[in-house]
This record gives C-alpha cells, structure tokens and sequence, in this order.
C-alpha cells in the first residue's frame, strides 16, 4: 500500500504544479454573465428491474429479483449574479424478493427462490439535498457547500461538504476539489431465524421452531452474536482536472479517496459454513451466521474521460476507471457513448459499458465458507465477475421554447434504456427519463 | 497495477502540453454533448451501479454513503 500512496501523492503533486504553471490570461474581459440566468427545474424518472439466482440475503443462492422506482426534482435558483442554490429532492420505492427473505417463514413453504411476503418487501428511500455555489466577479473561482439528508426504514444518512474550483489558462483548465462527510446510521435488521439466538431469545424454544420441523441437522445452534456498532462513517477527497486539449477535445482526469469506518456489512445477509452440518425449514437453510466484513475500508478511484467533436453530428464520449481497495478488490470500468445528432432538436444516444472486477478477500460462494474465518460474505456484489451494458436513449431539446405556460418552458427531454448483463448471470434493465424546464 | 497508477499519474503530463484555446473558438467544446460531467439524467443509472458493483468514484456520482450500498 506504501508505493501507491507514494505514486498517488506524486500524481496529485503534478497536478498542483501544472495548473499553477498554467495560471495566466485568466481574464477574457470585464463583462461579467450571471452564473444562472433563470430557475431551472429537472424532474428525474427512472424504473429500475432486476433478476438473478444469488441473493446476498440467503447466503449466495436465491432470488435477486427486484424494482426500484424513483423520482427526483432539482430546483437551481439564481440567489444574484453570482449565487445559485440548488434542491435535491428524491424518493425511491423498492420492491425486493431477497430482501422479503429476510423472513421467510411468514407464508406457506419457505424457499430462497420464492418471494414471501413480509413488511421487508418493500421500502422507501428518501433523500433531501441543498447546495448553495458562489462564483467570484471573473467566474474563475467556484465555491460550493452541501447538506444532504436521507432515510430509509433501516438506514439514515446525514451529509455535508464542499468543493472548490479554480479556472486557468483562459478557462482551458479547470482543477477542482472536493470533500463529503456522510454520517449514517444503520438500524440493524437480523435473519428470522438467528433472532431467537440474540441476547434474551429463546433459542430453539421459540415459536418459529416449535411450530415448524428442523430436517437435516435439528440440533440447530448458529454461531450469532448481535452486531455492536451500526454506525457507518465515509470520508471521501476528490480531484478533478479537466482541460481542453484541441478546438475539438477536451479530456478530464478524476481521482476519488474513500475512507469508510463501522458497520460495512448488512445484517440481514446470511452466510453458511462449510464445516457446519445444514439445517432445513422447508427448502429453507437455516443461516450459520450474518455477513462479517472488517470496520475499515480505504478506496482509491482514478478516472478519465476523453471527449472528441468529431462533426456536427457526432461526438465521443468515452471514460475508464480503475478501482482498487484494501479489501482486495480492484476494478476496471469503460465505457463510451456516441451522441448522434439526427435532426436539430433531435440526438440518439447509443452506449456500450464494460465492467470487471476481482473479488473481495472474504467472498465465497454458498456454503463454502469456514466458521473459523474472521470475515465472510456470499455477496455476489464483491465477487469476481465482468458486466456488459447496452443503452440506447433519445434527447428532444426545445431551442427557441416557445411554448411557455405559467412562464415556464420546456427546455429538454432525455429518454434512455440500459440492458445490464454479469457473467454470474444477474441481468437488469433500466428505463430513465429527464425533463429540463426554465422558469421566466 | 503499479504500472496502471502510472499511466493514470501520466494524463496530466499531457494535458500540460496544450495550446489554449480562445473563447470564440470554444464552439464545439461548448456543444452539450462534450459536458465532461456525467448527465443529470445518467444519474440514477450510476446509483444502480454504485449498488450492484464494488467500485464507486471518479465519476462524479457518489462515492459512499447516504444509503445502504457500498
């Protein structure tokens, strides 16, 4: 971990001293624009549907099936020429089988490939965010400050940073900094069957096993204990140097550090141990014990987006991303995307993604865990796998905007579908939509 | 891996080699479509990824926290 400390300060070193370098001919004249000329307003959709057979919830194997619908409005409001602040809100309702087996035993015959139908099923996620920028009197400098809040039934997250961005070389270059701190909360919700085994259950006396028949082992004894912290704590530093490099391309260069502290597993994913003989309600196996995942976890993302005007009815958009963290895990993404413009208020937007990642140190599929292991998780989330993505969108932008009704007036529309195939065999689709609208 | 942080390391290298471009030959960077920011409405499309993937940042989305995922 030292060289790439060491490799990383050296790249951010360089960065500093280029853009140092290049800070001349700042000022392209005196006049000075509003940063926002009038309020905009984004209303967000999205539909989001998922399918697979290794659910984290039951250890690896079952269902993954889920939808996710979510909406969110973003209001940017001219405070004066130089200030604008900008609502985020959002509202996300989710449907989950995997999650529902949580509980499996509240209806009929408990299987990990069924949904079942309790309160776990579905949720709501909410989320609040307000930022407020400042640009200086020569635009050259932005500062910026956010406060966000969000919950959900076992979750609560509270917000807040800052980032700062400094213009060179005639607004060639633009080298910006950030900093978040996200304060959450998890309210621990534990598999059915290892609660009786929390401090004060009754163990095997209890209700759930009095009325329904242990096959396989029947001498059911997981190793559980309650989790102790359920706080999860993230600090992250980005940087960001984007720069013009031709009258036609403009590249950027991103880098993201992440320090997690806490609760960073979930505790209603179960695992099951290899050296531990299987108990049975139904089809159901009885989990060993919850996912156990360290309390620290440092990321490093290093991104890059090149874009390239190739004609007025092209451009190229393409991005890669390297990943890597201290739990082993190291990614890489690319992806492009070829805005194609059809007609003047018209553009397709054909995409392609590819994902791969290594494992984490502590994933192994179903049942092949060791109960003497310190960390585990069957999350399909942290194995080894590649992703293919298709997308295909379409974009109407309203230029003159004529049709203004109660002085506000439709600027664009963005539609897009993404098909999202793992080679471990989840698939998922997502359907998006954007409308833009300024207000008089 | 080392060689890859290198090759990242070595993007602004390149990018200090660049003539400026004027203001009014700036047409086509400023066209929409060449926003070097991701796109307000990929939004919910980098969240689902932040969800179902280990890897999160240098995207300008989320890099953790403010909701159950990684």
């Amino acid at each position: 971990m030292t060289n790439y400390k060491l490799l990383l300060f050296i790249s951010l070193f360089m960065v500093f001293g280029i853009c140092h370098a290049q800070n001349t001919g700042q000022n392209e004249g005196d006049y000075k624009k509003r940063v926002l000329e009038t309020a905009e307003i984004d209303i967000l959709a999205s539909y989001y549907s998922q399918d697979g057979n290794n659910a984290a919830v039951t250890g690896g194997l079952g269902t993954e099936e889920l939808t996710d619908i979510t909406g969110t409005l973003v209001i940017a409001i001219p405070l004066s020429d130089d200030d604008v602040l900008t609502v985020d809100a959002g509202i996300s309702a989710y449907t989950s089988a995997s999650s529902s087996n949580i509980n499996p035993f509240d209806k009929g015959f408990a299987d990990p490939f069924v949904a079942s139908s309790g309160a776990s099923r579905d949720d709501t996620w909410y989320n609040l965010t307000g930022i407020y920028s400042h640009s200086s009197d020569d635009r050259n400098s932005i500062w910026s400050g956010k406060l966000s809040f969000s919950t959900e039934y076992d979750y609560t997250s509270l917000g807040f940073g800052g980032s700062y961005t400094r213009l060179f070389n005639e607004k060639n270059t633009e080298l910006g900094f950030s900093a978040n701190v996200f304060l959450d909360k998890w309210k621990a919700i534990y598999p059915y069957e290892l609660r009786p085994f929390a401090p004060g259950g009754r163990g095997l006396n209890d209700f759930l096993f009095l009325e329904n028949t242990i096959t396989g082992n029947p001498d059911y004894n997981p190793s559980f204990t309650v989790l102790t912290d359920e706080n999860r704590n993230s600090y992250s530093f980005g940087v960001g140097l984007s720069q013009i490099l031709s009258k036609n391309i403009q590249g950027a260069f991103l880098a993201d550090f992440v320090l997690q502290q806490g609760l960073l597993s979930t505790p209603f994913q179960r695992v099951y141990f290899s050296d531990v003989a299987d108990s049975f309600i139904d089809n159901f196996h009885l989990a060993d014990d919850i996912e156990r995942l360290p309390d620290s976890r440092f990321k490093v993302a290093l991104g890059g987006r090149l874009n390239f005007f190739i004609n007025e009815y092209l451009v190229v958009r393409s991005y890669y991303r390297y990943y890597f963290d201290d739990w082993g895990i190291n990614s890489n993404t690319l992806s492009i995307e070829l805005p194609v413009k059809i007609a003047e208020k018209f553009t397709l937007y054909p995409s392609y993604r590819f994902y791969n990642q290594k494992a984490a140190d502590y994933f192994a599929p179903y049942n092949e865990h060791l109960s003497t292991s310190q960390f585990y998780t069957s999350d399909y989330d942290l194995s080894d796998y590649n992703a293919n993505q298709y997308g295909f969108g379409i974009n109407y932008t309203n230029i003159i905007m004529k049709q203004h009704k109660l002085k506000v007036g439709l600027k664009s529309i963005d539609l897009k579908y993404n098909y999202y195939k793992r080679n471990t065999g989840l698939s998922a689709g997502i359907i998006t939509a954007g409308f833009k609208f300024v207000v008089d | 891996m080392i060689k890859k942080i290198v090759l990242v390391a070595c993007i602004p290298i390149a990018f200090s080699s660049c003539v400026a471009v004027k203001g009014y030959e700036k047409v086509n960077i400023n066209d929409p479509d060449m926003e070097l920011s991701e796109k307000l409405c990929d939004r919910n499309i980098t969240i689902f990824h932040s969800y179902r993937e280990a890897a999160v940042g240098a995207n300008g989305g989320k890099t953790g926290g403010g909701c159950g995922c990684n």
